[in-house]
Formats: C-alpha cells, sequence, structure tokens
C-alpha cells in the first residue's frame, strides 16, 4: 500500500466526521432538511469506511 | 498533476492473501446481517444447521447454501410487498427499485437504499477509472433510463469522478449521433449491440463516419461482446476508439471490469465480491486457472436485498496470470463466456453462442447482425445460423472459409442461410440471436 502509511489516521478523521454526523441526525427528527441531509451524508461516509476503514479495522493496513 | 492510476490503491494492489482475509471477514460481516435482518435468509440457513458462527475459515464459506434466481419468485410472493423477506432493512428505507428483464423468467424485484446506491456508483467508480474516465471526459450514455438498472450507475459514477454527463435517454438513434458530434462527447456507454448498431446507423444512413467523432472510449455492458475480440475489434475499428468490457447484474452490482492494459480479460473487483466459480459437471469450487465454471457471487456489502453466494449461471474461469496493470485483483479471462443456461449440447458437442459470434465477427464481408437456431430434424440436432452479406460481398467468396472457420471452432457443421444486408433484426439493448427450440 505505497503511499498510504497513515490509513489509521484517515480512518481516525473518517469515524470523526461520522460520529458528529450521527449527532447530527439523531436531534433533528423535527428538521427534514437536517435529518434526511445526515442521512445521505452517513451513506457516502459508509463509502469511506469500505474504501478505508474496513482495511484499518480488519488489520489489513500496512504496518 | 498526474492522475492515479487506481481508484483506490490500497485495495487494487492489496496482496492476494490480505485479500482473501478481508473477503473472508466481510463475508461474515454480511452473512451474519443477512441472517438477522431477513426472515428468508435466516430460514435458509437453519434448514443446513448453520449460523455465521459456523464459518470459522474461508474453506467454510463454500458450505453456505446457494441462491438461485428461481428462489426470488417464492421470496417476493411474501410479505412486505413488493419485496419478499429478504428485504433486511425497513420499506420506508428503500430509496430505489430497480427489476431485472425477465428474460429467464419473472422479473426479480431489486430493492436498494441510498446507501446501496452509493454502493453501486462507489463499485462503477472502479471500473470506470480504470478504464481511464477522468473529469476532462463529457460522457454521453445513450440508453433508455427506466426501471432496468443498465447504465443508472454507471451515470453517477462518471458525475462521482467529476466527468460531465450528457444523458441520452428518449433520444432516437440519429439523435443521439448528432448529440455527440454537438457536444464532442468523448466516452460513450453501451451494450455491444447497440454501439455497433449506433455505427451502422451514422455510417449507412447518416454519411458520418463514427471514427471521425470525438469518442475516444467505450464502456460495454450487458452482453459478452467487448470481450469476444473480433466484436470487440469492430467496435473499436468503426468508432476508432478504445472498447472496454465490464459486467454487472441487477441483482448483483458492478463487479467486473477490464482496465485500460485491455488484457484479454477483466479484473473481479475482490474487495467488494467474493466470486467462487463452481465446475459445472462436479460442483466442485475451483480455484484452479484455466477451469470453466459457473460462478457464485458474493456482493460483500449490498445491504437492503443481500446477493450471497449467488448462482449467477455467467461461465467464467480465472485468469493464470496478473494483469500488468499492477492490479491485484484477479482476471476472469476472455470475460464472462457465456451462460451456463445458453451452453449446450448439441450432437453431443458444448456449443457457446459466444463462439460462433467470434467466428461470424472475424470474417470481413458479414454484416454484424446474425441469430442461432437450434432444432431438431427427426432425432437428430440441426443448428441454422443466419447471416448478412455486406452490400456488393458474393456468397461465393464467404461461404467455405466460414464453414471451415465453424468447424474448426465449435467442432460442428452448420446449416447456413445468407441473407441481404439489414434483413434480420436489429436491437437496441440486448440481442437475442440464439434460439433454442429443442427445449419446448
Amino acid at each position: 500500500m505505497k503511499n498510504f502509511s497513515s490509513l489509521n489516521g484517515v480512518n481516525d478523521k473518517i469515524l470523526k466526521i461520522k460520529q458528529l454526523l450521527f449527532e447530527l441526525e439523531k436531534d433533528a427528527k423535527q428538521f427534514p432538511a437536517l435529518d434526511r441531509n445526515s442521512k445521505r451524508a452517513l451513506a457516502s461516509i459508509k463509502m469511506l469506511e469500505l474504501n478505508i476503514s474496513d482495511i484499518v479495522e480488519f488489520d489489513l493496513a500496512d504496518s | 498533476m498526474n492522475q492515479p492510476e487506481y481508484w483506490n490503491p490500497a485495495l487494487e494492489t492489496m496482496p492476494l492473501e490480505k485479500l482473501k482475509l478481508l473477503q473472508f471477514k466481510k463475508f461474515k460481516r454480511i452473512l451474519n446481517w443477512a441472517y438477522t435482518h431477513s426472515k428468508f435468509h435466516k430460514a435458509l440457513y437453519d434448514t443446513e444447521g448453520m449460523t455465521p458462527d459456523d464459518i470459522r475459515s474461508f474453506d467454510d464459506i463454500k458450505k453456505i447454501p446457494k441462491v438461485e434466481k428461481s428462489m426470488m419468485r417464492e421470496i417476493q410472493s411474501k410479505d412486505p410487498f413488493p419485496y419478499g423477506d429478504a428485504l433486511c432493512v425497513p420499506l420506508e428505507e428503500v430509496s430505489t427499485y430497480r427489476q431485472t428483464s425477465g428474460t429467464t423468467g419473472q422479473p426479480v424485484y431489486q430493492p436498494d437504499t441510498w446507501q446501496d446506491w452509493e454502493w453501486w456508483s462507489e463499485c462503477w467508480s472502479f471500473v470506470l477509472w480504470a478504464q481511464g474516465y477522468r473529469p476532462k471526459d463529457r460522457v454521453f450514455i445513450p440508453f433508455g433510463y427506466n426501471i432496468f438498472v443498465a447504465f443508472w450507475a454507471g451515470h453517477y459514477a462518471a458525475e462521482k469522478l467529476g466527468c460531465e454527463v450528457v444523458p441520452g435517454g428518449v433520444l432516437d438513434t440519429q439523435s443521439r449521433i448528432l448529440k455527440i458530434k454537438e457536444l464532442n462527447a468523448t466516452a460513450m456507454m453501451a451494450t455491444p449491440t447497440y454501439v455497433l448498431r449506433m455505427a451502422d446507423v451514422a455510417k449507412n444512413k447518416m454519411g458520418i463516419d463514427p471514427s471521425e467523432l470525438s469518442i475516444n472510449k467505450i464502456t460495454c455492458a450487458g452482453e459478452p461482446g467487448a470481450g469476444i475480440p473480433s466484436t470487440k475489434k469492430r467496435m473499436e475499428d468503426a468508432w476508432g476508439a478504445k472498447v472496454y468490457d465490464h459486467s454487472g447484474a441487477t441483482e448483483i452490482g458492478a463487479w467486473s471490469y477490464e482496465c485500460r492494459d485491455q488484457p484479454c480479460g477483466m479484473h473481479v473487483n475482490e474487495a467488494m465480491f467474493l466470486v467462487e466459480i463452481e465446475d459445472i459437471n462436479t460442483g466442485e469450487i475451483t480455484e484452479e486457472p484455466g477451469r470453466k465454471g459457473k460462478m457464485i457471487i458474493t456482493a460483500l456489502d449490498r445491504m437492503a436485498q443481500p446477493c450471497i453466494r449467488f448462482d449467477s449461471k455467467d461461465v467464467i474461469e480465472w485468469d493464470s496470470d496478473l494483469c500488468s496493470c499492477g492490479r491485484t485483483f484477479r482476471l476472469i479471462k476472455g470475460g464472462v463466456l457465456g451462460r451456463a443456461d445458453d451452453i449446450t449440447k448439441v450432437k453431443g458437442v458444448l456449443l457457446s453462442p459466444a463462439a460462433i459470434e467470434e467466428v461470424v465477427r472475424s470474417i470481413d464481408g458479414l454484416g454484424d447482425e446474425f441469430e442461432i437456431i437450434v432444432d431438431k430434424q427427426g432425432d437428430v440436432d440441426r443448428i441454422k445460423l443466419k447471416v448478412e452479406l455486406l452490400p456488393e460481398v458474393t456468397r461465393v467468396s464467404i461461404e467455405n472459409r466460414l464453414k471451415d472457420q465453424l468447424r474448426l471452432k465449435t467442432n460442428l457443421g452448420y446449416m447456413i442461410e445468407f441473407y441481404d444486408y439489414g434483413s434480420l433484426p436489429r436491437y437496441e439493448v440486448k440481442a437475442k440471436r440464439f434460439k433454442d427450440l429443442r427445449k419446448k
């Protein structure tokens, strides 16, 4: 995994964004624009998880 | 600045042993998800006395029962309407409906959540990036945007890559060609049948040479043509463009792609899918290169209606070599070689319609269209092959060469019928060129 020695760092950032979006979504049930856009953004974050986080969390990144 | 070669360098160049570990862990995750969220999957595995905990090694995966398309009829007769009990999410989370064409039976309804739809375009992003699509491209998509998945996800993936997308939806063929010309589109996605059809219309009805248009790459899907060398050559010659193969399916996803190195095969996206090859005769799962079999496939991240060990009926074989592009995703040699449903015994010999296509399209003087009809004359199988002669080409100059090549490539004799150019049916999406009348 050339040039990707810091996948752990990238993953930390992904998890932070995810956490923030969860918080936005949780507090937004009476605010559809916030609720639905947070949900949609979480679907995009999931693609970052498939691309990066799985590698880190399954312990497959180069040490 | 140079654009990177890979969409995801970490996954696409991951050593094979790590990829296998990734697949194993993702397989367990999707299996557990399906087991705990779908009545159908739970019942299927309970009947076999299996739970996700029983999958302890990669080899255990083959113990999980396969799912066949024919099972979907019963599944989809149950609640919730219209998807049935393979659905793993509340109905209100389904954001997109698609369905299969129903060519092999009742159409299968396919629910996707927004996350699944993101996943679809993510898988297509691997395809398009590997084929050289970049933000500077203007991509023309000449298909009827409708209930079939076709190039929908290709559209969204091209947008994600930063390309400019021109949706060529309800335009007729001539209008599409004029729009490509007007906008200087650089790339296109279509079935091989339609790529050839568009070239034919441009040349013979509009006096436009498609190779002088600005299209420099074409992604083909829906049929095996871009993996058949003579058909690929016809398309590339007609358009003066690189033609790349891709394979996907409504119930599966976009699982394979040819890269810019054109390795005479397609990469399996082994980060997103687990492909197993099952020997048609023995049922054994084989990893051996060069051994043809049916593809059993798992979409490792598809959530609403999971695709776990789905018997696709596609016939494929692993290539023994890795690709020169540097991807570690393995290649299937020659792409999808055919459908197990279509590969049939004629006079005791296995016949693949793709082998006939390879011969017909390799002979100059024959048109792009052809039709194969297998029937019986008394108790004896007979293959009728209908072909078109291009204008000013004589039957005498072609017939012996065609017969010899067919005999050489398929070990069978044919009753050949020659037709004037333009007589056989034309198709705009997937063609139906093979009919086996013995099955009635």
